[in-house]
């Protein structure tokens, strides 16, 4: 009863702490720490070195030992130092939002963020973590800035934010935690999950898998393969032979239909997600079978192609599908 | 073991010496083999970092525990009282480094070693000690930092700088906290330093007693005057008044042998001028003060006995500094009680019979008590006494054997023998013991007593003079009242013969001496102002500076004087220390906004360089690639100059003040 009563209280209390955190620290692509942000208090060591120096005066006050009370004093007096000190390990850095890796949901997303100096001193121990994301430990001593690569399980379609950047430090002395909660406007990107379906009715191929067949002809360019005798030498990749590689041959290849659709309206009766769905584990494809592969939705239309940045592209359409943009 | 919680090479490096340095100013007081664990553990966990060996396990652990405390229960006999329970620490914190994996040992670990920084002072509290612990503080401060700089593979001599520099930014708030503590009394009693032997003179005098004392050089205790320091020959310290006399042993009186109305100091008429002086004794471990006759405390908590003396009600486990003053010549116990008569005649029956005939026939040759006196200090001064610190063991009647046959004797000798005569001629008459003269220190006024000033010598009663001091030593060896014991045992050559090394054997050697004088005179500073301070000059000091203490007050003095350290600490921990490079930048782009405010584009607060340039450029479209340029320059500097070299940021600095002076439309 109390207990539950509590762990309420705390989490009303929490609540409140990350709505005021929230209040001080907007979310941006850069945050300098300063007074404003950090938050110190003492660790668990801290109340533990507390509780030995209670011991201590208690000795020096029944032995009425002066020497005793001086090293109790001046262990209680480097504890508040070290409150400035702590301070110092995070005050004046710089926190910059890198890049976020695009991932599919529920796989690892890595986030990374540039940490930097802004002040000429060192800091030490620096740890960095998203609330589920591994954990980073950087010092800056000889260098002014570091890259920090943090890894999170992504959500659901559309721009996942990994939440507040926990930075701490107990540095120097371990008796004080000192710490910020920063919102980094840092977003990855996560498409749909990819769901595997039947053929897709409709398509204009050959084949009933839906896959692409190469003619070998000379319409487009489409890859390399080790020269053979039978090859022409028009074929014959010479650059690649200038630059020391093996003798190769270009190929070139004419798909039945020249392009694939991925269609919007190929599934009737289905709901949005799991079209959504359906449509990226087709990408997916049709990428690794190297054919090209045009979308269409409502208010989305990409013209065939294939190769990275195109499913990227389509990719994003795909997952941010009804869900608002950003400019990036 | 996540990686921050592994502690790094330089921390382990640092914890051994520290490990080390701590158990070092404790080898004297501890069982050998405990140094044995130190380098055992040392060995242990060297061989864990280069995986040979591994941790010890559960069973081991215990093992090792049982084994130490059944080693220290051996070695000292019991595990209560303060030497075994400091040794049982000393050996639980080398243990402890046996395992020492995680951070979490390491504070463990590192918080016990600052625990027994405490007990080193429950020994001793010598300047030199409490420099040293400083130097240890300063270690395991340092090593508590390394543990937390992952990373550090190798040994940083270096890393003890930001230890040292905030341990001496703590100092000066620590010099406010001592000062401003209150010192209240003992919470509840606590052990003793149970195996410490009792030093200086005891309450049990045998003849050879303390000519043993007077073979080491130890200080007993120093005092020192205002005004002129009086001559050697004056100085009697009394300690001790050795009334009774039982299987040839001098004992003072106990307090239950003293009948309940003669407890009482009876004061004396005080004449003649006074002396003011402070001692600060060296712990004892028994209960006597020493001071000149008449002794009056000038504080509470010593007290006067019916014998004149000075007596603590405590033992003195620590250095003890108390105020005196004497006046030497005012005439004490002008009457006797009868009780006090009879237990100052008292003599064993059948003890000595060829002394107590010789004694009364030399009182009945003797026309008064003071020509008795005389009579027998011409003897010891006449005849072939000799003053020696190797006296002969003597056997049944002793004083028969030493004043007829043996004749040689150190100061007890002397008193006992004159003692025992006057009370078999029925003099009243008592043995008193203490110490004579001492070395007077130029440098700081003080008077250095050391354990080979200890002296016995006698008191006589007079009809109508009271108690009269007469020492038989000054008829034998008058040198040794005059010039000391050194002198006086010049002949013999068995000054601190023992003591080959002793600081006080080099007297002749000036540097050796005046460096020995001047630590003595900062010791005796030391001991004046920091280590007898205590709940009186707390009090005295507190209103002599401050006026009345209330808690607001106290509050406010102490956070104001914190201010003043702690102000200045934060300013150059957490102001931005790099002004100087970025203000020509600021001071650049404040004058670029200042332009195009004057354009009719006001940067409104909070708008970022990018935005307001953004907005810029849209008024003002013939400007927009001056504005972007200028923003671009000043971006880079501020945000991106990580990358850069000095000199080019000082270009791109300079390209940017070119651009910002030709911005105009």
């Amino acid at each position: 009863m109390l207990s539950a009563y509590t762990t309420r209280l705390k989490l009303r209390l929490r609540k409140r702490f990350q709505r005021f955190v929230a209040r001080r620290n907007p979310p941006a692509r850069s945050v300098t720490l300063d007074q404003k942000r950090i938050f110190i208090f003492p660790s668990r060591v801290g109340f533990f070195f507390g509780l030995c120096l209670v011991v201590m005066l208690i000795a020096a006050i029944n032995y009425q030992n002066n020497m005793s009370f001086a090293l109790t004093f001046l262990l209680a007096t480097l504890f508040v130092i070290a409150v400035l000190h702590t301070f110092a390990n995070l005050s004046g850095l710089a926190i910059h939002a890198v890049h976020a890796q695009p991932a599919f949901p529920g796989h690892q997303s890595e986030f990374q963020i540039l940490i930097q100096k802004t002040k000429p001193r060192t800091y030490y121990a620096l740890h960095l973590q998203w609330t589920d994301s591994s954990a980073a430990v950087v010092n800056l001593v000889g260098e002014s800035s570091e890259r920090v690569s943090l890894h999170t399980a992504v959500g659901k379609r559309g721009w996942f934010n990994p939440g507040r950047l926990l930075i701490e430090s107990t540095y120097p002395l371990g008796l004080l935690r000192c710490w910020t909660w920063i919102d980094l406007d840092l977003h990855a990107l996560v498409y749909p999950r990819p769901v595997p379906c039947g053929p897709l009715p409709g398509l204009a191929t050959d084949k009933p898998d839906g896959s692409a067949v190469p003619i070998v002809g000379n319409d487009d360019f489409y890859g390399f393969r080790d020269y053979q005798v039978r090859d022409s030498l028009k074929q014959v990749h010479w650059k690649g032979l200038a630059k020391g590689q093996s003798l190769q041959s270009k190929q070139y290849g004419a798909y039945a239909d020249s392009s694939v659709w991925l269609d919007w309206n190929a599934f009737p009766g289905l709901g949005g997600e799991l079209r959504l769905s359906h449509l990226c584990y087709w990408v997916l494809e049709y990428e690794s079978q190297n054919i090209e592969y045009g979308l269409r939705m409502p208010g989305v239309v990409i013209a065939p192609d294939v190769g990275g940045n195109h499913r990227d592209e389509v990719l994003k359409a795909l997952a941010l599908y009804t869900i608002e943009g950003r400019a990036r | 073991m996540k990686a921050e919680q592994q502690i790094p090479r330089n921390a382990l490096v640092w914890s051994v010496i520290t490990l080390f340095a701590l158990v070092a100013p404790h080898l004297s007081r501890i069982p050998l083999w405990v140094l044995a664990v130190y380098v055992f553990a040392a060995f242990w966990r060297s061989m864990v970092y280069r995986g040979r060996w591994s941790f010890p396990g559960q069973g081991v652990k215990l093992a090792l525990i049982v084994t130490g405390f059944t080693g220290i229960f051996l070695s000292f006999g019991t595990l209560v009282g303060l030497e075994p329970t400091v040794a049982l620490l000393l050996t639980a914190f080398a243990l402890k480094f046996i395992e020492l994996a995680e951070r979490k040992d390491a504070y463990v670990l590192l918080f016990l070693g600052y625990f027994i920084c405490v007990t080193e002072f429950l020994f001793t509290q010598d300047l030199l000690i409490v420099l040293y612990s400083l130097f240890t503080v300063t270690l395991i401060t340092t090593a508590l930092l390394a543990l937390h700089q992952p990373g550090q593979h190798k040994f940083n001599p270096r890393t003890i700088r930001p230890a040292a520099v905030m341990l001496l930014q703590a100092f000066p708030l620590m010099l406010v906290l001592f000062f401003l503590f209150p010192r209240i009394g003992p919470l509840w009693t606590v052990p003793l330093k149970s195996h410490t032997a009792m030093t200086g003179v005891s309450d049990f005098m045998r003849p050879g007693d303390i000519s043993n004392l007077s073979q080491s050089d130890e200080v007993a205790f120093r005092a020192q005057f205002e005004g002129d320091i009086p001559p050697a020959s004056e100085l009697y310290w009394r300690g001790l008044v050795f009334s009774k006399l039982t299987d040839g042993a001098w004992t003072s009186l106990r307090y239950y042998q003293v009948p309940a109305d003669q407890r009482r100091q009876k004061n004396p008429d005080i004449t003649g001028p006074s002396l003011n002086y402070s001692i600060i004794m060296e712990p004892t471990q028994q209960n006597w003060l020493y001071s000149l006759r008449y002794a009056l405390p000038l504080q509470r908590k010593v007290t006067k006995t019916a014998d004149y003396r000075l007596y603590s009600p405590v033992v003195l486990e620590d250095k003890y500094q108390y105020k005196v003053r004497s006046w030497p010549d005012t005439r004490l116990e002008l009457e006797l009680t009868p009780w006090r008569r009879d237990t100052e005649l008292a003599l064993p029956p059948r003890d000595n019979p060829r002394t107590r005939a010789f004694a009364q026939q030399l009182r009945r040759d003797s026309s008064s008590d003071r020509a008795f006196v005389d009579a027998l200090l011409q003897k010891f001064n006449r005849e072939n006494y000799v003053y020696t610190l190797r006296p002969p063991t003597l056997g049944e009647d002793a004083m028969d054997e030493f004043l007829f046959q043996t004749r040689r004797g150190f100061c007890e000798h002397y008193a006992y023998a004159f003692v025992v005569i006057m009370r078999a001629a029925g003099v009243p008459a008592r043995v008193v013991a203490g110490y004579q003269g001492g070395e007077i220190n130029p440098i700081n006024k003080t008077v250095i007593v050391h354990q080979f000033d200890a002296h016995a010598w006698a008191e006589v009663w007079y009809e109508g003079e009271g108690w009269v001091r007469v020492d038989p030593t000054a008829a034998v060896s008058p040198d040794r009242i005059e010039w000391g014991l050194e002198q006086a045992l010049a002949g013999e050559g068995s000054f601190l013969e023992n003591l080959p090394l002793s600081p006080l054997r080099f007297r002749s050697v000036v540097w050796i001496n005046s460096l020995r004088l001047r630590y003595d005179a900062l010791t005796w500073q030391w001991q004046k102002w920091v280590v007898g301070y205590n709940s009186e000059t707390q009090f005295d000091y507190l209103q002599k500076y401050l006026g009345e203490l209330t808690g607001r007050k106290f509050v406010l003095i102490l956070l104001g004087s914190w201010a003043l350290v702690l102000i200045p600490v934060g300013l150059s921990l957490l102001a931005r220390r790099d002004l100087k490079r970025i203000a020509p930048l600021d001071k650049m782009y404040l004058a670029f906004c200042l332009k195009l405010e004057k354009m009719g584009v006001a940067r409104s607060a909070g708008e970022t360089p990018g935005d307001y340039a953004q907005r810029a450029a849209q008024v003002l479209p013939a400007m927009a690639t001056a504005i972007g340029n200028i923003t671009g320059l000043y971006d880079d500097l501020a945000y991106n100059n990580a990358a850069m070299t000095q000199s080019k940021e000082a270009a791109v600095l300079n390209e940017l003040k070119m651009a910002v002076r030709g911005f105009r439309t």
